[in-house]
């Protein structure tokens, strides 16, 4: 009688607690590190892969070569948009870098035909979102004075962990609810009029 | 607001209108309009048009009331001695009053109208369900309604020079003058890049800006030193005051705001056109 007990009320959760620990061990990835004194926006989404015309990969840029998210995506700290670079700034390098690889071959022929590759957006509110990077770059990085080089941290609050992907994923549900909580969390304007235009 | 809000601030949420109301502000943006050297050109009404993605609708659907302009010209001949009285038209730029104690706000349903911090009344398209019961409580009868889908059928050049700034209205939300917001929403971002206040002027509404005689004057009431500010104190306009109706004695001060007596408390002060003595 004790035994059947035991079976019906004790085992299951105990199984269930073992499989949690098993599954919660078993993806064993190194989390992005967040900004001290940062709340962060909580949510996480499976985006699709989206086909690029060149696959850029961002793991060899950021992770392998240290390059700060703000070299290439310069208009962040001064627009509304992070921007995508020219495609003279890639050649900047990879005139001398990389030359024999075929996505480098691919990118030196768009750039000789004087064409942009024509990249498909993967974070994307909507129209009727006003969002700027800048105020949030200022806030988090510079009024913050979180050191440049950590940028990846501040980025990764809404773009998650873009070093660990080669083209870019979105992997953050970018909802009005993932905003809203990191407002409040972090004391943002509450007003809708501030985002909804 | 929750229940518990209520019960902790009772007696703010109780406090009138000429008691400063309960709102907190950051900023009270108003207008000033001068009558006397408007011309009626409807110069600030096509400006509105380009500047807030504002839909054509023709003439037919104008004739059953269902034209969209945020900014409209009003006329009055009430000059019927002269010798030619179709002639003797004054003009009345009329949009939103952005009121401080508004009517269209209490009755929303779904809260889609609201007051914003800046002293506007906001209106958050996502939110609105077309009930229209805002449109049919407001006084001044500046809230429009999208009775159809006009970004489908918009001519074809013109989509180009469409705000991005601004949504375009789908069918079945109510809209009205904004003041602008998106001009005020980039120069506030501008000021907080270059940490400082908005200085006064940095801030222009397109209907303003495109005043060909300079009529209309906006900024912030709250700033002492705004243009706008100096205006309602010379002509002696103050929030809240809706009781002291002063008769007019000189040109000086000739300062009204519309429907004052209803204490809903509009943003727009108007001056009273001078004319000769009869």
């Amino acid at each position: 009688m004790f035994y059947k007990h035991v079976c019906k009320l004790v085992l299951p959760p105990v199984l269930m607690f073992v499989s949690l620990l098993l599954i919660s061990g078993a993806p064993a990835r190194a989390e992005l590190a967040v900004p001290p004194g940062v709340t962060p926006p909580v949510g996480t989404h499976a985006g699709e892969d989206v086909p690029q015309p060149i696959e850029f990969p961002h793991d060899i840029h950021v992770n392998i070569n240290k390059i700060n998210c703000m070299y290439c995506h310069t208009y962040a700290r001064r627009s509304k948009v992070a921007g995508i670079p020219p495609t003279s700034k890639c050649m900047g390098c990879h005139k001398m870098i990389a030359t024999d690889k075929p996505r480098i071959q691919k990118l030196t022929e768009y750039f000789t035909k004087k064409e942009s590759p024509k990249w498909k957006k993967v974070h994307d509110v909507p129209d009727f979102v006003h969002f700027s990077h800048e105020r949030h770059i200022k806030k988090f990085v510079f009024d913050a004075d979180l050191p440049v080089e950590n940028v990846e941290q501040v980025c990764g609050l809404c773009h998650g962990e873009i070093k660990a992907m080669t083209v870019a994923k979105k992997n953050k549900p970018l909802t009005m609810g993932f905003c809203r909580r990191c407002h409040e969390a972090n004391g943002g304007p509450g007003d809708c009029w501030k985002c909804h235009k | 607001m929750s229940f518990k809000n209520i019960l902790e601030n009772w007696s703010a949420f109780r406090k009138d209108a000429e008691a400063g109301g309960h709102h907190k502000y950051d900023h009270r943006w108003g207008m000033a309009i001068n009558l006397d050297v408007c011309t009626g050109c409807n110069a600030c009404s096509t400006a509105c048009y380009a500047e807030n993605n504002l839909a054509v609708v023709g003439k037919d659907r104008f004739e059953k009331g269902q034209a969209m302009h945020w900014m409209r010209i009003e006329r009055y001949w009430d000059d019927a001695d002269r010798q030619f009285p179709e002639r003797g038209a004054s003009f009345l730029p009329m949009m939103c009053q952005q009121c401080g104690a508004a009517t269209c706000e209490p009755v929303c349903p779904v809260a889609a109208t609201y007051h914003t911090p800046d002293g506007l009344n906001a209106q958050v398209y996502n939110r609105c369900i077309g009930s229209r019961y805002c449109s049919n409580n407001c006084p001044f009868r500046v809230r429009y309604f999208n009775f159809y889908s006009y970004y489908e059928t918009w001519a074809e050049p013109l989509n180009q020079q469409l705000n991005p700034d601004i949504s375009v209205r789908d069918k079945g939300v109510m809209e009205k003058c904004t003041f602008c917001v998106q001009r005020i929403r980039a120069s506030n971002d501008k000021a907080k890049m270059e940490n400082r206040a908005i200085a006064d002027g940095e801030v222009q509404t397109a209907c303003a800006q495109a005043c060909p005689t300079g009529a209309i004057v906006f900024g912030d009431t709250m700033d002492p030193n705004s243009a706008v500010n100096k205006l309602w104190a010379k002509h002696e306009v103050k929030r809240g005051d809706y009781l002291s109706k002063k008769p007019k004695v000189n040109a000086e001060k000739r300062g009204y705001r519309i429907f004052e007596e209803l204490n809903v408390d509009p943003s727009v002060m108007y001056l009273e056109r001078v004319r000769e003595e009869i």
